[in-house]
This record gives structure tokens, C-alpha cells and sequence, in this order.
């Protein structure tokens, strides 16, 4: 394998000895994270759940019935409810607005304690999200749009993957927040705005506590440095009061104090409750970098640990690394070396997702080694993703070029402009093949007699679901600045204080859009020309017996099911239904694009599914494409499990066929056996030949998985054994054994690329 | 144009030859080599396969045979491979797609379109395409135009061969050829012609032509428990190896039972369904024993 690094880098005695304790965290599922059941994992949203389910408290749902995501929570479980009862909305009463909701936020932080681990440098993690103590509920008026919504093949719930701009709080700092928000505040005071005023007085609350959060760290650190005998143990906690104190007000002032800061922001950001990234790392904590070099106060194995540390802390969270410039030159620098080689120490049994930019004139070195460490550890880490791509995708949606070049992968298959943007993605989607199969039905009942004719009735069918989710959104979007404020967001967004409104508001002078989630494209794709090849042209099978078929899952159509299975299916690089992929993804994109928010932007689809395929089989059926209800649907813009024949490189381009620049994300899930890297096969170079030609041709996001299924099926009979194996799923990496059921399932199923011979 | 038959294309295939490759296999060997990986392979003429595992039990083949070819025996469908005429209708009304017919015949154009479909893949990963078989030089006429068209689109091209043709039509089909992944079988002289009907002489000496030549060359020895797998085999093919001055490495390649099926598939029995790949623990020591004795880098799998 060709070694890049010029040092040979490992884990410190130190790091080492912080290592057991996150794998054990996650042997004890205490990083998992819930949907409260099947089908908040297919429509995003579900009856009387706004997100992700709690795990603990009054709100908490029984075992039984939630679905595990995987071990992909920032927080860590402890198992019991959050201790503190006297909620300041327990007394005065819940009330959807910012001030009464701050209120029982600062006093959620007061009670959240400060834990500090023996050999840590960076410390703070939390183990309750902020609903497991407020309710995050939504009125009842949106349930009835919810089941409207669901009822025609889509749904949505407002928890987003956006990405702040933490550049803004590394030169401000806390109290120079705070003082920011003051001084709007008496500015619309004075203006007589009530309701902005009010939202700074909330935001203020908010601030005010995490300094005091921060602190409470600072505090910890001395009572312990003060118990504490060894010498070096000792000065280290004093070294955490320090820092602690220093970035609880002021803005860090070196490199260790930056990462801290990160650290913090992150736990207060995630107690919220959403998938938000964290931006380009190697651009935030460059210059701090540099400065500490040119001091002599850091060596870059420190910088690699403090930046292992915060991978290890939060395995849910997301950076970007790489990409472009303002003048759109490469961003590489040496600290986007150290970012990766922070994960290269760690290693395999560690899931950090963490994206790396890939654009046409990025360093080679710096791509090679992405590669490298991709196949060294094995386990999806880092995901690789087009920035050129991503670029095009915001300015194809109406991003000004001057804020677009700041792209920034921001976790799962979505990327943001840092502080510009808040695009209300993760959690919506358009299950198209529900929109398909009613249109199905109805071409039955109006013995539709052309091909057009049934497309014509799908069209009407993705457009009604488009519709309903626009009405929920709508609803959600009024009540979502009042219900759930993501303040913690607003401070770290360019026009949020400034504005007087928080992040979810309208009228911020950000980007909202809203991004959809579509699930089944390449049933629907492999459906409609099954349909078009044995219905209409060759007259082979009556619509009527097809829709027979379907109705009984094949049962006594087996003949059928396989003739529908011999006629070509997307993934293969046939033009002919490739093709007809393209125009499927071009209906919804245009269609999209046609619809705009309350808040004034359109909606944009995204080619991902985070769970649902897994899950949608049993409850819409079986489906023309020969797929059995029983199967899962095909993940994202992938092609359906099993059907990809020609290899990897055909799956590549008929993807590729796909306007991935016109939809906001869209992974190529590369499943492979070990064996495609057999022994005298150069490995990184063949995945860095794989991947750069993929890009070239326009694919966006690449997640490659090495693992042999005979090894997954010893996983499932001996979980414990083999509880390190990482994969990356779909958005996220995950450890295997922690994944659903289900979910393991469908992820066996995958096709995988292997050599035949 | 020249026409060719073909079984198979296998893209993205990173194991016959550097960087991403395309496989394309053609149809016809003279050889008969008693472990065959590939029987499917060896005639000229197109095959018909039933894999009875997928077999839905229509019987729309027996109904659609003119012949009378296919008869139900015992739960089991079986071809009169002497009445069948290949036609491949049998194959058309298949619905399972449990019968299929190995071998195509194509036009150079044909399958070049295909071939270029990767490409970009063969141009960042410094792979191409491999001709593989059957024994290719069979069909030297249609494989010297493929290999030209190949050239001309700048595609590095792969010959793999077991070097079972006359001088004269290997030294034309090299004229464009990049790389020859070359078959070791055997040094023993008489129990390489008792296992695959090759004359040990004739190949070395081709061999050593192509050494000449200057073209780059990957040996390769199916290591067959019983027949291959030989300690002193290996030993003399390494030796032999050190002697020539173009072999920029040598494949040891275990057998494999994936053939199995194939055979089941054409009815046809195989001598060595019994047989059990070489262990681990073999394959690294005759890797050793090759690297030792002068065979350069070497690889297994």
C-alpha cells in the first residue's frame, strides 16, 4: 500500500487509554439512537412525533415498538430520565414561544452536570436531549395535515442538517454573542418590535447559560485538580480550568482552546436535537493552527489527539474537509492532512463521519490518502464527495455564487453554506412509489391503454404528494420558531441576531429551501419500464393481470415475477432504462423547483433515504418491478438490491446519467467484497481511479464499504465478538451489531461487488 | 467486419491484468484441461445451459422444441445435446431465465461499443481491457481487428492466453497486445499432455518468443490440488521463470469451485467435483517456494 505520510503515526499512551470507554458506550447501545416505529422511518414524520424519539422520560416510548438507527447519537445514554423536575414551564406553563422555551433551557443546562474523564484533554459530552425534558410537540392541526400528507405519499417533520457558521462564535466568542444580541435588542426596543425584542431576551437567556455551562467545566476541572495527587494529572486539569474559563466569555486564543470551543458548541447545539454538521474543520481552526505552529506551542501529533478527541466524543457529528477556496482554488491545507490522519490514529472501530471534498484540482496527495485511510480501516470513513458538483447543485437552486463557493458537506448525503443557509433537510420525503402505485391502480380502473398514459398519472400523483407535504411544511414552518427555536443555531448564522428572528424563522435573509427526501426512484424506474417493455410494446402481460400479480405479492405469478426480472433494469448502463431514470429524476426536479415554501424558496429533491427503504416493504406492497413485498426498496438513487449485473463501473455510470448537479445529494452506496481487493489488486489506487472517474462524470457522494457477507452473518449470530464492525449505511457510519433488524437485513441484501473468479 | 463468438463480458474486474478492467471471454479452446474453470468455453458453437436451481418447472422449453430435444426426466430437464440445434428458442420462451444459451456471436463494432463503454475507468487506474477464453488465438482473425480498434481508441489490452497456437498467429495478435497473461500449467511433459492435451515444448517455446519480443508478461499456474498443486512443478516454473527477462509477475490462482455449477449446467459431469481447494496455508508456501526460487513478485489468490 503506498504511504503518503511522511512520519508514522499512531495514538499516544493517552489517547489509547480513552479508546475503551467510547467502544464500550457503544456496546451498550448507549449512542443509539430511535424512531418511535416503522413508519416515522418512511414518511420522516409520524403522528404526534416531531423527531427523532426520546429515549428517556415521560415522552419516551416502550422498547418494543421504536426502531434503532444505529449507534448515531451525539449524546450519550445514561438509561434514566434527566434528574431535573422544577422545568420553569412546569410552574408557569408550557407555552410555544422563545422566551418560556430559553427559560427551560438555561435551566436544562444548569442541570446538566460536568463530567471530566482521567486523561482527557478536551472534555464535555451530555447525556439528554433537550425533549427528554421539554416536550417537542407540534398542535394538532398538523397532525391532520401530517395524515393527509402520508395518505398521498409524503411527509415531514422540521429537525434539519444545517450547518452553522462557527467562524462566527471562534471570533467572537461568547459574551462578544452576547453583547451582539444586547445590542440589537435595545435596538428594537427602541423600534418598538415586541416580538424581536422578545426573541434576544430568549436569546440572550440562552447564551448567558451556556457561559455559565462552560464554566461549570472550569469549576470542575479545579475541584478535581485540587483532590487529584499526580503531579501530571494535576496540571492537566488545571490546564481544562483554563481553557474552560478563558472560552466560556472570550473568543479561544490558541488552537487547544478552538477545538474546546467546538467541542462545546457542538453539545449545546445537539442537545437540541437535529443532524447539523459543523462545517469545513481545516478552514475553521486553520489559522489558530498556524499561529501555534509559528509559536512553537503545538506539535502536530497534539493537534491530531485534540482533533481525535472530539471525533471520539461525537461520533454523530459532521465535518467537511478539502474543497475550494473563495477564489474556488484548493482549500487543502496541512491542517486538512492532520483532520484525517486524527481518524487515521484512531481507527476502524471508531465511526467519525467525516467528508472530504474531492473537486477537479484538489492536492492528489491529500485524495490518495483519503483513499488510503478508506481502505486501511475499512469502514466508510471518510465519505468522498464532489464539491464541483455540490457547488453547481446550490447555484442550480438560486445560491448567489459568492456564497456558494463555501459549501460544506454537512453530514448524511446533504452540504450547506455555513451560516447562509437553513434548508429544513433531513426529514422530508416523497415516497414515489406510492405516488407510483396509485397511479397504478388508477391506470388499472381507466384501462389506460399507452405508456403516456400511465405516466401521465404519475406525474398527477408525485404532484398531489408534493402538494400535501407543502401544506404540512407550511404549518410546521409557522409553529417552528415558536415550538422548537434552534437559538443556539441562530447565534452561529450570518443575519439571525441581527434580524431579531431565530434560524427557522422567515424572513432571516437566509436560504429556505426545503429539501425532499425520494424513496424508490429505481423501483419506480425498473416498475414503469417492466411496464412499458411487457405491457405495451410486446403485449406479453395484460395490465390487469400485473396489477393481479402485485396485488397478490406474485403468489401463483411466479412465471410472471421472473419474466418481469429478465427485462433490463437500471444500474446497468443500458441506455434504455437508464434513460428513462433521467426523465423520472427530471419530472421531480422540475416539479420541485415549480413549488415554493411559505418562505418564499422552492422545494429540491434529494436521491438519499436514510431508513424508510428498509422499512416501506410490507406496508405499500409489492410493486411491478417483480420486487416482492417482503424485499426492500431500493435505497436512494441506487439501483435495487441484487440488480446491478455489469459490475461496479456500470453502476457508476448509469448513476452518473443521472442531473446529480440539479438535486441536493445523492450517495453511491459501493458495496464490496474483499475479494474485489484481492491480494496484488493496489487497493487505494484502483478506489482512487474508481472515485475520481465517478466524479469526473458528475457522481456526487461515495460511501464504500469492504466486508464480506459471510462476516456480517457471523455478526448477527455473535454480536459481541464482532461488535466492531463500522459501516457506513447510508448517511451515517454505524457499528453494525447496533443497527435494527430490519435494517441488517436490508444491508446484507445489498449488491455487492466482488470478483467472480 | 469480422464476426466472433463470445460468452461473456465481465466489467470492473480488478484481478486479469492492472488497474479496472473489462474481461471479454471468448468462445473455443483446443485444449482440454481435466479442471477447466470455464467448460462453457470450449466449443465454438453456442451452448444451451439450464441451471435447475432457478428452473420454475414450465416446461414452455420441452413444448417449444422442434427437435424434441428436451425431455423431463426425473424432476430433472435434460437436452439431447446431439438433437439440440442450438437455435435458442428454448432460451427465448424461458421465463425463469433458467436457460440461457453460452455463446454469441458479435461484430467487432458490436462489442466494441461495449469495451469503451469504462473508458475513463481504464485510463485513471491504468487498467484496459483483457481477452480472455476459451482460448482466444482460436479466433485470430476476429481478435487481431478487435485488438487494432483497441489500439486505435488508446485502450492497454490484455491477452490471456495459454499459448496453445502457432507462432505465426501469436506473433501477429501481439502486434497489438500490451500484456500477455501467459498459463503455466505444468513442466512435467507428460502429465501436462495427460491432464490438458498441451505439448509442454511448443508453449515454453512460445513463451520464450514472447520473452523475446520485449512484451510484458504475468505468469500464471491454476494450482489444482492432485494435478498443480506440485512443489517441484512450481520450483521448475519459477526456475524457468528467472530465465526470461519480460515476466513482471507471477500469479498463483487456487482453484475454484464457483466451475461446479457450470458443468451441472450443461449437463455434463465433472471429474473433479469431489476435489477441495488448496488451504491457505498451501498457497502461501508455494508463494514462498516461487519467490524463493527466482520467480520475482509473486501473488496469490
Amino acid at each position: 500500500m503506498t504511504v503518503l505520510l511522511k512520519e508514522k503515526i499512531g495514538p499516544s499512551e493517552r489517547i489509547k487509554k480513552l479508546i475503551p470507554r467510547y467502544l464500550q458506550l457503544i456496546k451498550e447501545g448507549k449512542r443509539d439512537l430511535y424512531y418511535d416505529g416503522v413508519l416515522h422511518g418512511i414518511y420522516q414524520w409520524s403522528p404526534g412525533s416531531a423527531s427523532f424519539v426520546p429515549d428517556t422520560g415521560e415522552h419516551a416510548i416502550p422498547t418494543e415498538e421504536r426502531v434503532v438507527v444505529g449507534d448515531h447519537d451525539a449524546r450519550v445514554g445514561v438509561g434514566y430520565p434527566f434528574p431535573g423536575r422544577e422545568l420553569p414551564s412546569s410552574k408557569v406553563g408550557l407555552k410555544h414561544d422563545p422566551e418560556n422555551w430559553a427559560q427551560d433551557f438555561e435551566y436544562f443546562l444548569e442541570n446538566n452536570p460536568a463530567e471530566i474523564y482521567p486523561n482527557e484533554y478536551i472534555v464535555g459530552e451530555f447525556h439528554w436531549r433537550f425533549d427528554e425534558a421539554r416536550e417537542l410537540k407540534y398542535p394538532e392541526e398538523i397532525d391532520a395535515l401530517g395524515m393527509k400528507a402520508m395518505k398521498a405519499g409524503s411527509g415531514g417533520s422540521s429537525l434539519t442538517h444545517t450547518c452553522p457558521d462557527l467562524s462566527i462564535g471562534l471570533s467572537l466568542g461568547w459574551q462578544g454573542i452576547v453583547d451582539k444580541v444586547i445590542k440589537y435588542r435595545k435596538k428594537y426596543e427602541k423600534l418598538g418590535e415586541k416580538k424581536q425584542a422578545s426573541y434576544l431576551r430568549a436569546a440572550e437567556t440562552t447564551y448567558r447559560s451556556v457561559i455559565r455551562y462552560i464554566k461549570k467545566y472550569a469549576n470542575k476541572a479545579k475541584s478535581l485538580a485540587n483532590i487529584e495527587t499526580d503531579k501530571d494529572a494535576r496540571e492537566n486539569y488545571l490546564k481544562i480550568a483554563k481553557v474552560c474559563e478563558n472560552i466560556s466569555t472570550n473568543p479561544p486564543s490558541n488552537f487547544r482552546e478552538a477545538v474546546q470551543w467546538i467541542e462545546f458548541y457542538q453539545i449545546v447545539d445537539r442537545m437540541i436535537g437535529h443532524g447539523n454538521g459543523y462545517g469545513r474543520l481545516d478552514q475553521l481552526l486553520k489559522d489558530f493552527y498556524i499561529k501555534d505552529m509559528n509559536e512553537g506551542i503545538i506539535t502536530r501529533q497534539l493537534a491530531r489527539e485534540l482533533i481525535a478527541e472530539i471525533y471520539l466524543k461525537y461520533g454523530g457529528s459532521f465535518f467537511a474537509l478539502a474543497g475550494r477556496n473563495e477564489e474556488l482554488q484548493d482549500n487543502t491545507n496541512e491542517l486538512s492532512w492532520v483532520c484525517l490522519e486524527a481518524y487515521d490514529i484512531i481507527g476502524e472501530d471508531n465511526g467519525v463521519p467525516i467528508g472530504v471534498m474531492w473537486h477537479s484540482d484538489i492536492d492528489k496527495d491529500f485524495f490518495r490518502y483519503a483513499c488510503e485511510v478508506l481502505y486501511r480501516h475499512k469502514a466508510g470513513i471518510p465519505t468522498l464527495v464532489n464539491y464541483d458538483v455540490m457547488r453547481e447543485s446550490e447555484i442550480y437552486s438560486g445560491v448567489k455564487p459568492e456564497d456558494a463557493w463555501n459549501v460544506s458537506y454537512s453530514g448524511c448525503q446533504w452540504y450547506c453554506i455555513p451560516g447562509k443557509e437553513y434548508c429544513d433537510q433531513d426529514k422530508n420525503c416523497i415516497v414515489i412509489i406510492q405516488c407510483f402505485l396509485q397511479a397504478f391502480n388508477k391506470a388499472v380502473e381507466k384501462n389506460i391503454e399507452k405508456f403516456e398514459g400511465l405516466w401521465n398519472l404519475y406525474c398527477q400523483e408525485v404532484e398531489n404528494a408534493l402538494i400535501a407535504l407543502r401544506d404540512v411544511k407550511n404549518a410546521e414552518y409557522k409553529w417552528q420558531p415558536l415550538v422548537w427555536p434552534e437559538i443556539v443555531g441562530a447565534s452561529q448564522t450570518h443575519g439571525c441576531i441581527e434580524a431579531g428572528k431565530d434560524i427557522t424563522d422567515t424572513g432571516t435573509g437566509i436560504y429556505n429551501y426545503t429539501s425532499v427526501n425520494i424513496l424508490g426512484l429505481a423501483n419506480v424506474v425498473d416498475s414503469l419500464f417492466a411496464i412499458k417493455k411487457l405491457v405495451f410494446e410486446d403485449k406479453k402481460i395484460t395490465l390487469q393481470d400485473l396489477h393481479k400479480a402485485v396485488n397478490e405479492n406474485f403468489a401463483g405469478f411466479e412465471e410472471m415475477r421472473r419474466e418481469i426480472l429478465k427485462v433490463p433494469k437500471y444500474g446497468n448502463d443500458e441506455d434504455e432504462v437508464d434513460n428513462l431514470a433521467v426523465k423520472v429524476a427530471n419530472h421531480f426536479i422540475d416539479l420541485l423547483k415549480s413549488y415554493k415554501n411559505s418562505k418564499g424558496f422552492h422545494f429540491r429533491p434529494s436521491l438519499f433515504m436514510f431508513m424508510g427503504h428498509a422499512l416501506a416493504g410490507p406496508i405499500l406492497g409489492a410493486t411491478p418491478d417483480g420486487r416482492i413485498k417482503e424485499e426492500s426498496f431500493a435505497q436512494g438513487g441506487n439501483p435495487m438490491h441484487g440488480r446491478s449485473v455489469n459490475g461496479i463501473t456500470a453502476t457508476m455510470n448509469s448513476m452518473a446519467k443521472l442531473p446529480l448537479n440539479k438535486v441536493i445529494g445523492g450517495p453511491l452506496q459501493f458495496e464490496s467484497d474483499p475479494s474485489f481487493f484481492a491480494e496484488g489488486t493496489n487497493p487505494v489506487e484502483t478506489i482512487e481511479a474508481l472515485i475520481t472517474s465517478f466524479f469526473e462524470k458528475g457522481g456526487v457522494q461515495v460511501n464504500l464499504n469492504i466486508v464480506s457477507v459471510e462476516k456480517l452473518r457471523r455478526a448477527q449470530k455473535d454480536p459481541l465478538r464482532y461488535y466492531n464492525i463500522v459501516i457506513r449505511v447510508t448517511g451515517y457510519t454505524a457499528h453494525f451489531v447496533n443497527l435494527d433488524k430490519k435494517y441488517q437485513e436490508d444491508y446484507i441484501r445489498r449488491t455487492r461487488f466482488k470478483t467472480a473468479k | 467486419m469480422e464476426k466472433g463468438i463470445i460468452t461473456n463480458i465481465e466489467r470492473s474486474s480488478t484481478v486479469d491484468g492492472p488497474g479496472i478492467r473489462t474481461v471479454l471471454f471468448l468462445k473455443g479452446c483446443p485444449l482440454h484441461c481435466l479442471w477447466c474453470q470455464n467448460p462453457e468455453t470450449i466449443k465454438l458453437y453456442p451452448e444451451i445451459l439450464w441451471n435447475s436451481k432457478i428452473c420454475i418447472g414450465c416446461s414452455k422449453c420441452i413444448d417449444t422444441c422442434v427437435k424434441g430435444a428436451i425431455k423431463l426426466v426425473k424432476g430433472k430437464l435434460i437436452t439431447d445435446r446431439n438433437l439440440c440445434m442450438k437455435c435458442g428458442e428454448c432460451v427465448k420462451v424461458c421465463p425463469s431465465g433458467a436457460r440461457s444459451l453460452a455463446g454469441k456471436i458479435v461484430t467487432t463494432d458490436e462489442i466494441l461499443t461495449v469495451l469503451l463503454k469504462d473508458k475513463i475507468f481504464y485510463d485513471k487506474s491504468g487498467g484496459g481491457v483483457t481477452i480472455s477464453g476459451g482460448e482466444p488465438t482460436l479466433q485470430d482473425e476476429f481478435l487481431n481487428e478487435l485488438l487494432l480498434a483497441l489500439k486505435y481508441n488508446n485502450v492497454h489490452t490484455a491477452l490471456d492466453t495459454s499459448g496453445f497456437a502457432r507462432w505465426e498467429v501469436l506473433k501477429k495478435i501481439l502486434e497489438n497486445v500490451d500484456l500477455v497473461l501467459y498459463d503455466l500449467k505444468q513442466m512435467d511433459k507428460q502429465k501436462l499432455y495427460e491432464y490438458t492435451g498441451c505439448n509442454l515444448d511448443f508453449v515454453l517455446q512460445n513463451l520464450q518468443n514472447i520473452d523475446e519480443s520485449g512484451i510484458s508478461i504475468w505468469i500464471r499456474t491454476p494450482v489444482i490440488t492432485g494435478y498443480t498443486q506440485d512443489e517441484e512443478g512450481i520450483i521448475n516454473i519459477s526456475r524457468f521463470i528467472a530465465k526470461l527477462k519480460n515476466v513482471k509477475r507471477y500469479e498463483l490462482l487456487k482453484y475454484n469451485i464457483l466451475a461446479l455449477q457450470k458443468y451441472e449446467w450443461m449437463d455434463t459431469d465433472y471429474i473433479l467435483k469431489k476435489m477441495h481447494p488448496p488451504s491457505e496455508a498451501v498457497m502461501r508456501k508455494l508463494k514462498k517456494l516461487a519467490e524463493s526460487n527466482g520467480a520475482g513478485e509473486v501473488f496469490y489468490r
